[in-house]
């Protein structure tokens, strides 16, 4: 059994202002969108990497583990289009467009060769979210839906292929905020959606049933398994657990004394093939570090624990003064996280709010 | 040479341009508009009577009637009505600063307006004229203090006049004598006599000699009061005033044959030569006109040639001939008799320089010479005032106390009282009432509280401890053993400390009567803690009053909480605060939290997908698919627990599954909600009693009503009729 990619490899660096979301492309996976709080998409290329300049060789001494500088992976393009936050990212499986929605309440399609928004999917007020828009996931047969689930506690389900500005349908079960959607092919037709409320609701459209399943904290993060019969459900009462989809129940707890989720949207996933359940923490650790923690599926006990460190010096750590006139501690929250499924090797990429999204492979 | 028109002259002008065609009699003054009051001719309907301040007098039809306000009434246009009148009952009158006030002036006519105004003029007593005023220089310059001289009577003579003087009258007791009655001396009777007043004497006046006249002689107060315009005093009486500022008065008098001569005679009193000729009371009469026309001279050795005096004026309006004063003579003159200023100027009008005593005079007068009569050393004035020290700085009482360094006892013992006993209010302060003074006083120096009992109040240890005890709040005996009952419980007050759940029912048993002995007072508790705990079980078992028949028959309890348990219920102290009730939970929800993740966290509902949804989604679609015209606002109907199709039969299930599960629980979860369990028990109870056989053993991991019940199918067939087939993507 591999162990645990622990070594940071690449990181992403320009973002001005903490990451929202990170994902791998598709299929090859050898691209990383990260979405950033500075309104911006940015396309890098973890694999091709430029030495870090030698003004920033000096390691900053708040890292003292990293024996050297972690290379600068080669930002390829950044898309920027948005008004407000980016905070989510679903890339089509044709790796020729991909889906980025945030706080301006419209899910934006954008063609990744020019760098041009396709579509923008709402827009128009009683259609459109009425709210910031927290994920948004591509669906159906060749992507041909795209889902987006906001504040205002409603999934719209927009249609790719006409160009109406109605949505689809609106799933309006929620009754607190939406915070994750699931509508792989490895579901069959069933959109998974993860609210504030706590409760994950399975809208089946082949059998016409809404299967609402109670979870009690507020769900942040959904994750479906290879075969689409669990899924893993981050909440904010520091668990995530592994629900059977087929009756609703928890197949295992996966938690931590020492790892905390209990305010913040903090991505998790089942990464390695399905060995891991890998997730961000709250909690940083020493000198603010962002902290990665892998459990082991199927034992459910903690498997790696990886320091995610601050980007070059200067970059990222701003100086925060709080209202009482001292200097913030700032914690690098390490809050999204996405595996690299395709290619060879394990390697995932986390972003937080450091600003920097990292890489780490064996 | 002037021309002068001759009279002819005069009036044929006058008439060319007045009155061109009047040839016999005045003519009338031109007729001019502006000119109102000028006595011309104006017919009758015409005139009009106003008033000194032009305003028409007299109103109405007739122009001679009334001087009426409103159309010969005594009211307005409003009626009788104050203009001003305003509502108090809102807009109090008198609050408002700036209102309308009615003066007295308002309802004066003219003539009252007048008389105001005269009353209303200050003058200046003449006694007291201003020290501007030149008016009286004459008499003033003698003496400074006349300024001062006070109008009235002095207190003297206001004393004497209370005793029965006059004025005029001596002082004294009344002498007996004739009357004097000289005009008919002859008629009076000689022998008669009469008390009379004493007479008058004169009062010896000792005035210091401040000139050069003889002794005896006052002069003359001819001299020319400054009062007297300056030009005339001038122009006639130049040659006088050479012989007056001289030493004067013994010339004769002099008189010439100005115009002003007869007011000229009457000062001329005084003069050698003047008898009692004088008197005679006409004055037009003057001794001297017949006789040579003489002028005499006051002034010995004075020159004469300045005596004649022919000066008529051929012009009656001029008083006197102007005279001719070279500017030389006037300069020396002024040089020799007005003093200048240092600036060479007169002084200012209105003053005059004052008198510098004659050497002489001082000489005589000058200190030490007559000095003035030595007071007796031991002569003492019995009109002394007293001295003024004590009387200036006033201290009061209260002052003269804070000055005093005298404390309560040290004055006791000044003022010889007995001492009482050496204690203070303080002594028998208890430490709280000390700090309560202290607090309100804001001192710091209090003196410490004893607390000490008088010995005649000393209350004994027992007697004390029963004074308490009377204090403990009394419940009554239903309510003590209700809540002694109630005490038995897992809800029970004050669970979670023992000890005072033990003074508690101490407390309810004393109360209910099975215990006579009271409660101990434990050790760390003082009085009144002691006994405001009392209050707190008091008020917590006062809850548990039962109500009297009447009321109890009207009432019903809204949980089984309080009711369902007589002897065994459980009250835990939460209740006493009341709080809006719990919303029932979602068992979904406990079942969650207490990590049973399975049926009993899963519902399900119906979905009704779009037909195009389901074909993006690769899907085929379910039976009942939403019409696609209302695509944009498709969504499921509320999800319900029961599903549509499962009828009354799934719904009763999936609740008792629930309630199963509660059963289920009820032993592991009942610390945690105990309000549930409970709850939950009194459902369950009725749940049992209405079905009562079938006691089955539910499981909690199994939810047959899911589980067993998709009994749908035929349903739906039956329902919607067609089959499957039909639905096409």
């Amino acid at each position: 059994m591999p162990d645990f990619p622990q070594r940071p490899i690449a990181q992403l660096l320009g973002s001005n202002g903490p990451v929202h979301a990170v994902t791998y492309s598709a299929s090859p996976s050898a691209y990383v969108l990260t979405g950033s709080a500075d309104r911006s998409i940015r396309l890098y290329n973890p694999s091709s990497t430029s030495a870090p300049p030698t003004s920033n060789s000096i390691t900053p001494p708040a890292t003292p583990a990293i024996p050297k500088p972690i290379p600068q992976a080669r930002l390829i393009q950044s898309y920027s289009a948005h008004g407000y936050d980016v905070l989510s990212l679903s890339v089509a499986s044709s790796n020729s467009t991909f889906l980025s929605a945030g706080g301006d309440r419209a899910v934006f399609v954008w063609d990744v060769a020019t760098a041009q928004t396709i579509r923008r999917l709402g827009g128009i007020p009683p259609h459109s979210h009425t709210g910031r828009i927290n994920t948004v996931t591509f669906a159906g047969v060749d992507d041909s839906l795209a889902l987006s689930g906001g504040i205002d506690c409603t999934v719209r389900i927009w249609d790719l292929r006409s160009q109406g500005h109605k949505p689809v349908m609106v799933l309006d079960g929620a009754k607190d905020a939406v915070t994750s959607i699931v509508a792989g092919r490895e579901t069959g037709g069933e959109i998974i959606v993860g609210s504030v409320d706590g409760r994950v609701r399975g809208y089946d459209a082949r059998m016409g049933r809404c299967v609402t399943d109670v979870i009690g904290a507020s769900v942040t993060s959904l994750c479906l398994s290879r075969d689409g019969k669990t899924v893993l459900v981050g909440g904010l009462d520091s668990k995530m657990r592994l629900m059977d989809r087929r009756d609703g129940a928890c197949l295992r707890k996966y938690e931590d004394e020492g790892w905390r989720n209990e305010e913040l949207r903090v991505q998790s996933l089942l990464g390695g093939r399905e060995r891991w359940v890998v997730a961000g923490d709250e909690m940083a650790g020493e000198g603010g570090e962002g902290r990665v923690w892998a459990w082991g599926l199927l034992t459910g006990k903690v498997v790696a624990k990886v320091s995610v460190p601050w980007g070059p010096a200067g970059e990222g750590r701003k100086r925060v003064i709080g209202k009482d006139g001292k200097e913030k501690e700032k914690k690098n929250v390490v809050s999204c996280i996405d595996w690299k499924d395709g290619g060879f090797g394990d390697q995932f990429c986390v972003g937080g709010t450091s600003g920097v999204a990292t890489v780490f492979g064996e | 040479m002037s021309y002068k028109r001759s009279r002819a002259n005069y009036e044929a002008d006058l008439t060319a341009q007045q009155s061109p065609y009047v040839v016999f009699g005045t003519p009338l003054p031109p007729v001019d508009p502006d000119v109102r009051d000028d006595g011309s001719y104006v017919p009758l309907w015409k005139q009009e009577v106003r008033d000194e301040r032009g305003r028409k007098r007299f109103h109405g039809a007739f122009t001679g009637g009334f001087s009426a306000g409103y159309f010969n009434t005594v009211g307005s246009k409003e009626g009788w009505t104050p203009s001003t009148f305003v509502s108090s009952r809102t807009n109090r009158h008198k609050d408002d600063a700036n209102a309308a006030k009615m003066r007295a002036e308002d309802f004066m006519d003219e003539e009252d307006l007048a008389d105001a105004e005269e009353s209303r003029r200050i003058q200046t007593a003449t006694a007291f004229a201003g020290l501007g005023s030149t008016q009286n220089d004459a008499s003033r310059t003698a003496n400074l203090m006349g300024l001062f001289r006070p109008d009235g009577d002095t207190m003297g003579a206001k004393l004497l006049k209370k005793m029965g003087w006059k004025e005029g009258q001596g002082i004294g007791p009344k002498v007996r004598r004739k009357a004097r009655l000289e005009l008919r001396e002859d008629m009076a009777d000689k022998t008669s006599s009469f008390l009379f007043a004493p007479e008058n004497v004169p009062m010896i006046k000792f005035s210091r000699k401040t000139d050069h006249k003889g002794l005896g002689y006052a002069g003359h107060s001819r001299l020319a009061p400054i009062g007297l315009s300056s030009k005339s005093v001038t122009a006639e009486n130049s040659d006088e005033d050479e012989d007056q500022d001289g030493s004067g008065g013994f010339g004769r008098p002099k008189f010439s044959l100005s115009v002003g001569r007869k007011k000229e005679k009457e000062k001329t009193r005084g003069g050698i030569g003047m008898g009692t000729l004088n008197d005679t009371g006409s004055d037009d009469e003057d001794p001297y006109e017949i006789g040579p026309r003489i002028s005499y001279n006051r002034v010995i050795g004075g020159d004469n040639k300045k005596k004649k005096k022919a000066t008529t004026t051929i012009n009656p309006a001029l008083k006197s001939k102007p005279t001719f004063i070279p500017r030389k003579t006037g300069l020396a003159k002024v040089a020799l008799g007005v003093r200048k200023c240092h600036d060479g100027r007169l002084p200012l009008e209105g003053f005059i320089w004052g008198k510098e005593d004659d050497p002489l005079i001082s000489t005589i007068n000058c200190e030490g010479k007559y000095p003035p009569p030595k007071i007796p050393t031991d002569w003492e004035s019995s009109r002394r005032s007293k001295p003024e020290t004590a009387a200036e700085v006033f201290v009061s009482t209260a002052d003269a106390a804070k000055a005093s360094t005298l404390d309560p006892k040290a004055r006791a013992a000044l003022l010889g009282e007995k001492q009482l006993p050496g204690k203070s209010v303080f002594d028998f302060m208890s430490a709280a009432s000390r700090e309560r003074l202290a607090a309100v006083t804001g001192r710091t120096d209090l003196p410490p509280a004893r607390g000490e009992v008088p010995a005649g109040f000393a209350l004994s240890e027992a007697e004390r401890l029963q004074e308490l005890i009377s204090r403990v709040p009394k419940l009554d005996k239903e309510s003590a053993v209700a809540a002694l009952a109630r005490d038995t419980g897992s809800g029970a007050p004050y669970a979670d400390n023992d000890v005072k759940r033990s003074r508690y029912r101490a407390y309810l048993e004393h109360q209910a009567g099975f215990r006579k002995e009271f409660p101990a007072k434990p050790p760390h508790l003082n009085n009144d803690e002691w006994l405001r705990e009392f209050g707190e079980f008091f008020n917590c078992a006062r809850i548990f009053k039962p109500m009297t028949g009447f009321m109890a028959s009207r009432f019903t309890t809204s949980s089984g909480t309080k009711t369902n348990s007589g002897s065994n219920g459980a009250v835990n102290d939460q209740d006493l605060v009341s709080r809006p009730p719990l919303k029932p939970k979602d068992p979904a929800e406990e079942a969650a939290k207490l990590g049973m993740y399975g049926p009993m966290t899963r519902s399900v509902a119906e979905f009704y997908p779009t037909r195009l949804l389901c074909k993006r989604l690769g899907v085929k679609a379910p039976a009942f698919v939403q019409p696609e015209e209302g695509g944009a606002s498709g969504n499921p109907k509320k999800s319900d627990d029961s599903s549509q199709f499962g009828g009354f039969g799934n719904a009763m299930a999936a609740r008792q599954g629930h309630l199963g599960l509660d059963f289920g629980s009820v032993a592991s979860s009942e610390a945690t909600m105990p309000t549930e369990a409970t709850s939950a028990q009194g459902q369950r109870d009725d749940v049992l009693k209405l079905a009562a056989p079938p006691v089955e053993v539910v499981d909690s991991t199994r939810n047959k009503a899911l589980e067993s019940a998709r009994a749908a199918d035929a349903v739906f067939k039956a329902i919607f009729g067609d089959s499957d087939d039909d639905d096409e993507d």
